[in-house]
C-alpha cells in the first residue's frame, strides 16, 4: 500500500545524498558508526581505527550513490551496504601483512563472512593516486580559496548567492573560482 | 602536454561538459574536441578528477565534523547520575499500581473499546527526508507527528487546510493525529472528506482508520461499513471480530 511513497523515498534520499544534504549525511553517519565501531572494536581494531575505516566506508557508498553505481532500494540497504563496506575493509586490514604477526586467525574467524561477498562491490575510490593529491591539495589549500570552492562544489550553491555572500559581483566570483581551481591544480601537481 | 595551460573561458566549458550542462550546439562541437584535439581529454579528464577529488575531500571534512560531535553526544549520554539514586521500592509499587489501574480499566472496559485499543495504532507516517522543495510545512509537522505531538501536528496541517480544504492526504493525516489524540469524534469528518477520493493511495487506511473512529464512538453499523471497504489485513480481521 505504502509503494506509492516507497518510490519518492528512494529517490529523495539519493537526491540527497547527491546534492550533499549535510542532514542526510549526518543522519547515515551518526545511525550507522555505533554499529561499525562495535564491530571492529571485537575484532582487535581501536577506535581510531574504526573512524577510519567508517570513513573509507562511507566516502565509498557516498561515490557509488553518486556515480549510480550502488542504486539503494531505501536507507536501510544504504546501511547495510556501508556496513558490508567497512567489514570488507577491516577484513583487508587484518589480512594485511602488518597484523598478520600480531593477530591469529581465530580473530578472522567472527566474521562469518565468504570471500564472494565481496564480489561486484567497488570500494577503491581512494586508490587513484591523482585523487588523492587533489585531497591533499584542498586540504592543504588557503581558507579562502577552501570556502570558496567548498562552497560552489560541496554545498552546490548558485554563482549568484555564493556571490551575494563574498559581497562580490559575479564575474568577479567566477575569476576567483577559476583563479582558486588553478591554484588547486597547481598544488596536486606539485604533490607528485 | 601541460595540464595547467588552460583559460577561464575552457574551464568553464569543460565544467559545463562535466555538470551536464551544455547546449546540444556546444555538446557536439565539445564532443569533437574529444575525439580528435590531442591531449583535450586527458584534460577533461583532469578537471573531472580535480572537481571529485575536490568534493570528497570537503566530505571528508564535513565527517570529522560529524564524528566530533558524535563523541560530544556520547559524553553528555554517559553523565547521567539521576539513574544511580533511583528508589526500586518506589518504582515497583508504582508499577504495581499502574498495571492495576490499567487492568481495572480494560476489564471493565465495553468490549468495543477493548477492540478498538487492541487495533488501534498511529499511521507510522510518511518519510519525513525533505530537501528544499515544496512541500516543507506539511513534512515539518510530519516531524511533530511523528515524535507524538499531535496537537502541534494537527496546528501546522490545519493552516494549510485552509488553503486546500479537500486535499486527501492533509485530511487523512489530521484524521489519524485526531485519533491518535483520543478525539475520535472530530477524526470523523477529516476521514470522510479523504475518504471522497476514490483513488487517493492511502484509501484503504482511511476506511479502516473510519471504521475505528466509528467504534469508538459507539457507532457499530458505520464502524463496520467502513471496514468493509478496506482491504488491508487488520481490517478485515476486526470485522471478523466485531461480527462474532
Amino acid at each position: 500500500m505504502r509503494d506509492a511513497y516507497k518510490l519518492d523515498y528512494r529517490l529523495e534520499v539519493v537526491g540527497a545524498i547527491k546534492r550533499n544534504d549535510s542532514t542526510t549525511l549526518k543522519r547515515l553517519y551518526t545511525n550507522n558508526y555505533p554499529k561499525i565501531e562495535a564491530l571492529i572494536l571485537k575484532n582487535s581494531g581501536t577506535k581510531e581505527h574504526a573512524k577510519d575505516i567508517f570513513q573509507e566506508a562511507f566516502l565509498a557508498v557516498w561515490q557509488n550513490v553518486k556515480q549510480d553505481k550502488f542504486i539503494p532500494q531505501s536507507e536501510s540497504s544504504i546501511n547495510g551496504y556501508l556496513y558490508t563496506i567497512a567489514k570488507n575493509k577491516w577484513m583487508d586490514v587484518l589480512r594485511s601483512q602488518g597484523y598478520k604477526k600480531t593477530i591469529t586467525a581465530s580473530h578472522l574467524s567472527h566474521f562469518e563472512i565468504k570471500d564472494e561477498e565481496n564480489n561486484g562491490i567497488d570500494d577503491d575510490i581512494l586508490k587513484d593516486k591523482r585523487l588523492e593529491d587533489v585531497m591533499l591539495a584542498f586540504k592543504n589549500l588557503g581558507e579562502a580559496c577552501k570556502s570558496l570552492l567548498r562552497m560552489f562544489y560541496f554545498e552546490k550553491k548558485s554563482m549568484n548567492l555564493i556571490a551575494e555572500e563574498l559581497k562580490l559581483d559575479a564575474a568577479s566570483t567566477r575569476n576567483k573560482k577559476y583563479r582558486c581551481m588553478q591554484k588547486l591544480r597547481q598544488i596536486a601537481l606539485n604533490n607528485n | 602536454m601541460d595540464l595547467r595551460d588552460i583559460s577561464e573561458e575552457e574551464f568553464e566549458r569543460i565544467e559545463a561538459y562535466l555538470a551536464q550542462t551544455l547546449s546540444n550546439e556546444d555538446l557536439s562541437v565539445f564532443e569533437e574536441r574529444l575525439q580528435n584535439e590531442e591531449g583535450f581529454a586527458e584534460k577533461v579528464e583532469d578537471i573531472k578528477t580535480v572537481l571529485s577529488g575536490l568534493e570528497a575531500q570537503a566530505l571528508k571534512e564535513q565527517l570529522d565534523y560529524f564524528h566530533d560531535e558524535l563523541l560530544t553526544n556520547e559524553e553528555d549520554v554517559i553523565v547521567e547520575p539521576k539513574v544511580k539514586f533511583l528508589n526500586w521500592k518506589r518504582i515497583a509499587v508504582a508499577a504495581a499500581l499502574i498495571i492495576a489501574a490499567g487492568s481495572a480499566w480494560f476489564l471493565s472496559g465495553n468490549p468495543n473499546e477493548k477492540l478498538y485499543a487492541k487495533y488501534f495504532s498511529p499511521d507510522p507516517g510518511l518519510p519525513t527526508t525533505m530537501g528544499s522543495n515544496a512541500n516543507y510545512e506539511f513534512y515539518e509537522a510530519m516531524v511533530s507527528y511523528k515524535q507524538g505531538d499531535y496537537k502541534v501536528a494537527i496546528s501546522k496541517w490545519e493552516k494549510q487546510l485552509m488553503e486546500h480544504p479537500k486535499n486527501d492526504t492533509l485530511n487523512y493525516f489530521i484524521g489519524v493525529a485526531y485519533l491518535a489524540d483520543e478525539e475520535a469524534q472530530t477524526a470523523i469528518p477529516f476521514l470522510d472528506t479523504a475518504s471522497q477520493n476514490a483513488s487517493f493511495p492511502l484509501i484503504n487506511d482511511t476506511y479502516y482508520y473510519l471504521g475505528l473512529a466509528y467504534l469508538k464512538t459507539g457507532s457499530l453499523e458505520k464502524s463496520k461499513q467502513n471496514l468493509e471497504k478496506s482491504s488491508i489485513e487488520n481490517s478485515k480481521a476486526l470485522l471478523s471480530e466485531l461480527k462474532n
